[in-house]
């Protein structure tokens, strides 16, 4: 009942902030113009794909480079997004006002996490929804598309989560933002170096976001990236809790 | 017979921060109908007192009791019958009034017919109708005063923490605020901390001095006004002027 409240609360306040408008403006806008990129370079490659049982299809060419860019810009949107979210509240005594009221550590954290992971995927479905009007158009692979925004929403709840942990370790918002995005890029980029050299990550690829991404955008769902992107869910949410719970004892 | 228990009792609460111990030893009651001052100087521990009153801070050692039953065994039944209102007043600034009343009755778990009531009755008690859908960022520091007691009021506590609450506040608001307090007195048992003597002596019925984070002095102030005046001060000073190991 309490983390629920907490997340309309917070639902609430990110609806009337300019700064959350703001961000959603700029990001649908950078993604409608990576939209209509994919699309103008796939009808252009059209005439030398030879047919569709061989050559790269529409969720290939256009929908899954589509869903990683906007995983790429949520490297950045989901600290911005989270940064306030336990940093900002425990400044302003906010977080304490939540103790007082009788919400536990874990309360706080599930509510906040939930209010800006409903944020994020509304986001995500309206992204989701430029390929999704080409699609009668098109004749999309429909499983590819679904693995790809599942894949999609789980990474996406996996930098929530991480934005949570870092907010709950500070009362600098900056500080709690640089934190995520450092976490984030770390993820992302933690292969690069292999991978750019053709490499397999090996131990360290499975660290990494784009591992277990990129399966997915090839319409193969494996439990094993859906774990990967649980366990990252639940270890930052855990992190948070302890932070928040052991407030009481902290001061 | 046994007697019945103080509203709140605090017993032997000790407590540090950062390494340096903020609270040592600290007891005394509060009872029903009762208005308690908290005097001492700044960094004396009566905010820290405070918080672990409203169950924000724990105590490393002691117990604080709610008519006899310790709150860290029904804590969120016995936070229910706690209102807090810290000094800075924590409001949600991109929300108005009625939508900070409302959400702070979500917290506390009241069904929508009992949060409207409740809303309802707060902003008639504390004169906040006319700022009712005035974003929380935009109100005065008088305004979020009385805000943040109308969050505080809002379950009908029965006992109230009131960290300086006339703290920022011009002499026309701090009357104001104390002649809401006076009102709230009835079936409530009330706990303040201030450092306005005057504010004291003319709200509350018994003065407990913290120095160093311990009690130097508890006591009933004299019921009448005018026996009070100065004596306070006369013995504020006096605590307050002794060295640590003097007073201890």
């Amino acid at each position: 009942m309490n983390a629920l409240a907490v997340a309309r609360i917070d639902l609430k306040r990110l609806a009337v902030r300019p700064f959350a408008w703001t961000l959603a403006g700029i990001a649908l806008a950078m993604m409608a113009w990576q939209f209509l990129l994919g699309v103008s370079a796939f009808m252009h490659a059209q005439p030398t794909v030879p047919g569709p049982a061989s050559g790269p299809g529409y969720v290939d060419a256009v929908v899954a480079p589509y869903l990683l860019n906007y995983i790429q810009l949520c490297l950045v949107i989901a600290p911005l997004i989270t940064m306030q979210a336990l940093a900002g509240d425990r400044g302003a005594q906010r977080l304490a006002l939540l103790t007082a009221s009788g919400a536990s550590g874990a309360q706080i954290v599930f509510g906040k996490f939930a209010a800006r992971l409903v944020f994020l995927w509304l986001l995500l479905i309206i992204v989701a929804t430029m390929p999704l009007v080409l699609g009668g158009a098109t004749h999309p692979d429909w499983g590819q598309f679904g693995a790809a925004l599942i894949a999609s929403a789980l990474c996406v709840a996996a930098l929530t989560a991480i934005g949570i942990a870092s907010s709950a370790f500070t009362s600098e918002p900056a500080l709690a933002a640089t934190a995520a995005l450092l976490i984030g890029e770390g993820l992302s980029l933690i292969d690069a170096g292999v991978r750019i050299s053709g490499g397999e990550g090996g131990w360290l690829g499975y660290f990494a976001l784009h591992t277990h991404l990129e399966p997915a955008m090839r319409g193969l769902m494996r439990s094993e990236d859906i774990v990967y992107f649980l366990i990252v869910v639940a270890l930052a949410l855990a992190l948070a809790m302890r932070r928040v719970g052991a407030e009481r004892e902290r001061g | 017979m046994a007697s019945t228990p103080a509203l709140l009792e605090l017993d032997h609460v000790s407590r540090r921060l950062s390494g340096h111990p903020v609270l040592q030893d600290v007891s005394f009651s509060l009872s029903r109908d009762e208005v308690l001052g908290l005097l001492g100087v700044n960094g004396a521990g009566k905010s820290t007192t405070l918080a672990i009153i409203a169950g924000v801070l724990q105590p490393d050692a002691g117990s604080v009791r709610i008519d006899g039953k310790d709150v860290n065994d029904d804590a969120r039944t016995l936070r229910d019958r706690i209102g807090w209102v810290p000094e800075s007043v924590p409001l949600w600034p991109e929300l108005t009034v009625a939508e900070s009343l409302d959400a702070c009755g979500r917290l506390r778990g009241l069904p929508k017919s009992a949060r409207k009531t409740a809303s309802e009755r707060e902003l008639g008690r504390l004169e906040l109708n006319d700022i009712a859908q005035r974003l929380c960022g935009q109100l005065s520091l008088g305004q979020k005063r009385r805000v943040g007691l109308a969050q505080a009021l809002l379950h009908e506590p029965d006992l109230l923490v009131l960290d300086e609450p006339g703290n920022g506040l011009d002499p026309v608001q701090a009357a104001q605020l104390r002649e809401r307090i006076g009102k709230l007195k009835p079936k409530r048992g009330i706990i303040l901390s201030s450092h306005d003597l005057a504010e004291v002596e003319a709200m509350c019925d018994r003065v407990v001095i913290l120095h160093d984070g311990r009690v130097r002095h508890d006591a009933k102030l004299d019921a009448s006004l005018d026996a009070r005046r100065g004596k306070l001060d006369a013995q504020f000073r006096a605590i307050v002027s002794r060295p640590a190991s003097a007073a201890a």
